[in-house]
């Protein structure tokens, strides 16, 4: 690839996947020809040779005003709550044991999404694959069958907004995007950007949140694996909650358990500088409920995640029950660790 | 029926030089005619491949020089005539088989022709074959018109049974590819009964006698050349410059003496035969004039020897003063052309030879204002659809890899049409050569994917040979056969694969995937038009170690253009193509560079060029936009 | 004698064709004939270039001197404009098809392909005469932009200091190409020769 003089592609190049931060949300795929994501890496094919740049302004790992994202989506200027705005945080499951059992933990994401399409409010959804041979990518769906497919924890990027800005581009319309808080904050960021961001974002009905304290390489995973005699494609992960410090990958050939101090190797780079562990810009965001693998924590932050999850309880797809205080305690405390951490990474002091 | 074929002489007919070798040939009684393809050599093959339509010969595209080579001479051993010709870079090839082969000597009258390449017009190198003459002690001739090139091909089969030895012709690319009209002789019977008589044996021992035996036929021919009529001397008796020199550069001093009116001044000794020097005429002529000037291509190969055949006879000469490429008068590179004699000739006697106001005047007007014309892959070739799969998947990988590449159409590689894959080329076979070695570091902690590419002509040429050892050495190379089903750079000349030969008989075709997987290589098959699919295999194929092959199957666009034509009918919908803006910036015809896909500078928008499009379709794969449609032609 | 033709273009316009063709006719004629040809890579849409020399004594020489090109016929504008300045003079006469072919770093935005009104102008003042010719429309008109060459040589026939007639072209095209393509051939060349005769500048 010979190098042209190029201003806004070369800087997100130089400044992130050369930093080796990106974290394969997928912002900057599927909307011009020039980034591709292929097996967990987002690259450069081409240089380019506009100025407009979306790309840049989508980027997560690029330094951004928070405080106009808040005021955009939430008319405040700031948030001091650990978990972000929200107007309510319960506890949830799918009411369908078949849901369930497909699910990682209570299944309320899928319950969530077969339920949005089930209605008409969205007509399908932007999930992310298992993966295989290859790293886990986005996929659009638009049944049940497709959704519940998708259901479970990846623990790796998957660039999944790249079909979104493809399922976009393709004239989709109502679509849900399930996504990582990376994800939903380029999203965000989508809306306030130039020149068709907020009619781009316009055609996301849902946005669905999914916790993250970090997400692994793929690629190096997939490495890491075969160092330990894994070559077969993992059926399943799992990190139990604290104290465990375990990786459990499950093969056609069993269950093996890895220490989790080995696998934090092979995090993303640009994980540890995001401050953001319940993806405070979706309408709800979901994640475990410590103690329960049965249950989720849900966290419903806008007048749209709200409507729709009331409507999902009324109509059976969704039980809850009361978080416990000493989970939403532990819960807030993880985020508020995960912010201080990303600050201090990025050189700047904790405000809090 | 062909005229080359045409059995009675005497009519005046346009031929091309090469073709005029073929003549030359076949008025010889040339039976036998090997050859490997190669610009600017394979009209002379293909000329006697259709003449085997009329005539009783035998004539074949041999899988490389060195076979050609050798097969001629199994012909030449059986008491037969025959011819072998190639490229420059031929000669290399065969090299090996030639020094030995010059030493047993021959029997039926043997010719090599190289065709040379001043300047690398269509070659990778601009050598200069002249030196394998005296590197293996044969004759060398060398044209310059189509008529001499006639002349002395038949001639040479004369010489080389003569001496018994094998006979060199050398020619270039200017002379090769140039038409003149030739005089034609008559054809003769071609009765000829091939016999090896048992009794004679062909071997170099012993080595030093038969050495010593191969300067003396060298001593023989220089004894002919002496009276050549391929040698002469034109001018005055007491010239103030003598030019010496071969081949078209001849031609152009004789222009420029003519144009400048110097035939009372210059002398031009021109010569055809040219190893081994006859010398008692070049000691006669050097004695005419104290300043010699050569011209010849491209190197100072006559310069150098009669440089020294001078200080040799110094006593009997006198002193001189030489001009030429090795003196420092021209490049040292690159082919002489007629402005190299003119400039010479205007500053030698102080005379004006062109029009300055003229050039001055299209000077200025057009300065800076005319781009070159970049080359590029024709519309619907595959090879740009293997390149950009290739650079795809090298993206993805993004381990900064790169492609070793190989000689054909598929070398263009290394320029924006192949979008810059190709990082080396050399000779033919040399990119999977190369990648054993690339394919052996990794214990180093060399970490870089490598992808070589070879056409299927060269796959059979000289890359099989790579191949196997990277199976014996278990090398980690990822090859790409890029399969079009024909010698397409050269101009699309049958080989191996093709099931056909060069006298158009079905033959059983080799079947490259097949070959390879007999030697226990992973093999893949695809279609480079299908440019998402091929990407997504040579990225699997470059996560895994050992040797791999990926044979990408796709016909010539060229051939396909005769056979039948493209599927489709395309166009842009403008409405949807968002040009220079965020989300394209020109993709397809910045990046992609179809000919046929052009830019409407006004609307600031794709287009396609339906003069030159071909309607192969695969560029709708890559607009971002969706614009550009392909349709079933009607 | 010695009349120096150029007939320059693009690789695939069938130029080395036209020129063989030509040469043909001219032996036939009783000329003899030298004719140097640059392709190599030109297959591959690189610039083509032959050079036509006809005289009236035995005579070879593959390559135009320079400035000495009495007529150019110009396949493509800018192929014609590039190699006026070392192969044309001031007497020269250009018979050139106003088609462009785009090189591909024109089309990929590098450089700018000229306008092509300045290479008119800029042939008109470089030689005697000009006829900007919309050659590739008429060849489509015939059957494809093949049809280019022979339409050109058409043009070069009817040129008062041109020896050969378009009927002298015609009784050597048998020996070229089939019979089925013979009459097309025939009348490219008449069209291209009323684009000469009936020529308004």
């Amino acid at each position: 690839m010979e190098q042209t003089t190029v201003q806004g592609q070369s800087n997100l190049v130089r400044e992130v996947l050369e930093k080796g931060i990106c974290v394969r949300c997928g912002a900057c795929v599927g909307i011009c020809p020039y980034f591709q994501y292929h097996d967990g890496k987002v690259v450069v094919s081409d240089w380019c040779q506009t100025s407009t740049w979306r790309c840049v302004q989508v980027c997560p790992r690029l330094p951004y005003d928070r405080a106009s994202l808040y005021d955009y989506f939430y008319h405040v200027n700031d948030c001091t709550d650990a978990i972000g705005p929200h107007r309510q945080v319960v506890a949830a499951r799918s009411g369908d044991k078949l849901v369930r059992s497909a699910a990682q933990y209570g299944g309320v994401v899928t319950a969530l999404v077969i339920f949005a399409m089930e209605e008409g409010l969205v007509n399908s959804a932007v999930l992310t694959d298992r993966g295989g041979d290859l790293a886990p990518k986005g996929v659009l769906c638009s049944d049940r069958e497709a959704v519940l497919g998708c259901a479970g924890s990846r623990y790796s990027a998957s660039a999944a907004l790249s079909e979104l800005n493809l399922a976009i581009q393709a004239g989709n319309d109502r679509l849900a995007f399930i996504g990582l808080p990376c994800q939903m904050e380029a999203l965000g960021r989508l809306s306030l950007s130039e020149p068709d961001g907020q009619e781009r974002a316009g055609h996301v009905e849902l946005k669905i949140g999914l916790f993250c304290t970090w997400a692994l390489d793929y690629r190096a995973l997939r490495s890491y694996l075969k160092t330990k005699g894994i070559v077969e494609i993992p059926k399943k992960y799992d990190i139990p909650p604290p104290p465990s410090e375990v990786f459990i990958v499950e093969t056609n050939n069993g269950r093996m358990e890895f220490p989790l101090s080995e696998v934090r190797e092979i995090v993303q780079p640009g994980c540890s500088v995001c401050e953001d562990m319940t993806a405070e810009f979706a309408d709800i965001s979901v994640g475990t409920l410590e103690g329960d693998k049965q249950w989720n924590t849900v966290i419903v932050r806008t007048d749209k995640g709200m409507e729709l999850f009331e409507k999902a309880l009324r109509a059976g797809v969704l039980e809850q029950k009361e978080i416990p205080s000493s989970n939403l305690e532990h819960l807030k405390e993880a985020a508020s660790n995960k912010r201080k951490r990303a600050l201090r990474a990025r050189g700047e002091e904790s405000n809090e | 029926m062909n005229r080359i074929s045409q059995k009675k002489g005497g009519t005046r007919m346009l031929l091309q030089a090469n073709e005029a070798i073929a003549r030359g040939a076949l008025e010889a009684g040339v039976i036998f005619a090997a050859g490997y393809p190669g610009n600017p050599s394979s009209e002379i093959i293909e000329t006697l491949a259709k003449a085997s339509r009329d005539l009783p010969i035998y004539v074949e595209w041999s899988v490389n020089e060195k076979v050609a080579l050798e097969a001629a001479t199994g012909a030449s051993f059986a008491g037969c005539r025959a011819i072998c010709s190639m490229k420059q870079n031929g000669v290399n090839v065969v090299s090996d088989f030639l020094t030995n082969l010059s030493l047993s000597g021959t029997k039926g009258g043997l010719v090599l022709v190289s065709c040379d390449d001043p300047g690398g017009i269509s070659s990778t190198n601009e050598e200069d074959a002249r030196a394998f003459a005296p590197l293996s002690d044969i004759p060398l001739l060398e044209p310059s018109s189509p008529q001499e090139a006639l002349d002395m091909a038949r001639w040479a089969f004369d010489l080389s049974e003569t001496i018994n030895n094998i006979v060199m012709i050398r020619s270039v690319s200017r002379l090769s590819h140039s038409r003149s009209d030739v005089q034609v002789k008559d054809l003769p019977d071609f009765d000829v009964q091939p016999y090896f008589d048992t009794k004679v044996s062909f071997h170099t021992f012993p080595i030093v006698a038969k050495h010593q035996a191969r300067h003396e036929k060298l001593r023989m021919a220089e004894e002919l050349f002496e009276n050549s009529p391929f040698n002469f001397y034109r001018g005055p008796s007491r010239p103030e410059l003598l030019v010496i020199g071969s081949g078209c550069a001849v031609d152009y001093a004789i222009d420029a003496i003519e144009i400048m009116s110097l035939w009372e001044r210059v002398g031009v000794l021109k010569l055809g035969t040219t190893w081994p020097l006859p010398r008692k005429l070049l000691l006669e002529n050097l004695q005419k004039s104290e300043s010699i000037l050569f011209v010849e291509d491209v190197d100072p190969f006559i310069e150098t020897n009669v440089k020294a055949l001078a200080a040799e006879a110094a006593r009997q000469v006198g002193v001189k003063t030489f001009h030429g490429r090795g003196s420092g008068d021209f490049p040292l590179c690159g082919e002489l052309g007629p402005s190299h004699l003119l400039e010479f000739f205007g500053n030698y006697f102080d005379l004006d030879w062109k029009d300055q106001e003229f050039r001055n005047k299209m000077g200025s007007l057009t300065k800076g204002k005319i781009p070159p014309r970049e080359f590029g892959f024709c519309p619907g070739c595959p090879h740009r659809g293997s390149f950009y799969a290739i650079k795809t998947a090298l993206a993805w990988d993004d381990r900064d890899g790169f492609v070793s590449g190989d000689i054909g159409c598929y070398t263009m590689g290394i320029w924006p049409t192949g979008f810059n894959q190709v990082k080396s080329v050399h000779a033919m076979g040399s990119g999977s050569g190369i990648a054993c070695g690339y394919g052996k570091l990794e214990g180093f902690g060399f970490d870089q994917p490598v992808i070589t590419v070879c056409g299927d002509s060269t796959f059979f040429h000289a890359t099989i040979p790579a191949l196997v050892n990277a199976r014996f050495n278990n090398a980690d190379i990822l090859l790409v056969v890029l399969d079009n089903s024909a010698t397409a750079m050269t101009g699309f000349q049958p080989h191996p694969g093709t099931g056909k030969t060069a006298m158009g008989q079905p033959t059983q075709p080799v079947d490259i995937a097949a070959l390879c997987e007999s030697m226990g290589l992973e093999v893949h098959v695809g279609d480079p038009y299908e440019m998402k699919e091929t990407a997504r295999r040579l990225y699997d194929l470059m996560q895994k170690q050992g040797p791999r092959v990926m044979v990408l199957r796709r016909k010539c666009a060229l051939v396909q253009g005769r056979e039948g034509g493209f599927p489709y009918d395309m166009h842009v919908d403008q409405s949807l193509c968002v040009g220079e803006e965020c989300g394209c910036g020109r993709y397809c015809t910045r990046i992609f560079r179809c000919p046929g896909l052009i830019w409407d500078k006004e609307k600031k928008k794709a287009m396609i060029d339906q003069v030159i499009c071909v309607g192969c379709g695969i560029c709708a794969e890559i607009c971002p936009q969706g614009a550009i449609k392909k349709e079933a032609k009607g | 004698m010695e009349l120096n033709v150029i007939i320059t273009g693009v690789g695939g316009q069938g130029n080395v064709l036209a020129s063989q063709v030509l040469g043909n006719a001219a032996v036939y004629k009783g000329f003899h004939v030298s004719i140097g040809e640059t392709f190599g890579l030109s297959q591959r849409g690189g610039a083509v270039m032959s050079h036509v020399r006809l005289f009236k004594e035995p005579r070879y020489s593959p390559l135009i001197p320079p400035n000495r090109a009495h007529i150019v016929v110009g396949l493509e504008p800018l192929e014609t404009l590039r190699i006026a300045q070392d192969h044309a003079n001031p007497e020269t006469l250009f018979i050139v098809n106003s088609r462009p072919i785009y090189p591909l770093n024109v089309i990929a935005g590098d450089v700018d392909y000229p306008d092509t009104a300045w290479i008119r102008q800029v042939l008109e003042q470089g030689g005697s005469r000009l006829y900007w010719l919309e050659g590739t429309q008429l060849a489509i008109e015939l059957g494809g932009p093949i049809m280019l060459n022979m339409v050109m040589l058409g043009a070069l026939c009817a040129i008062q200091s041109f020896p050969l007639e378009t009927k002298d072209i015609k009784d050597i095209l048998g020996e070229i190409f089939p019979q089925s393509k013979l009459e097309v051939n025939y009348r490219a060349l008449d069209m291209g020769e009323e684009l000469i005769s009936n020529y308004e500048n």
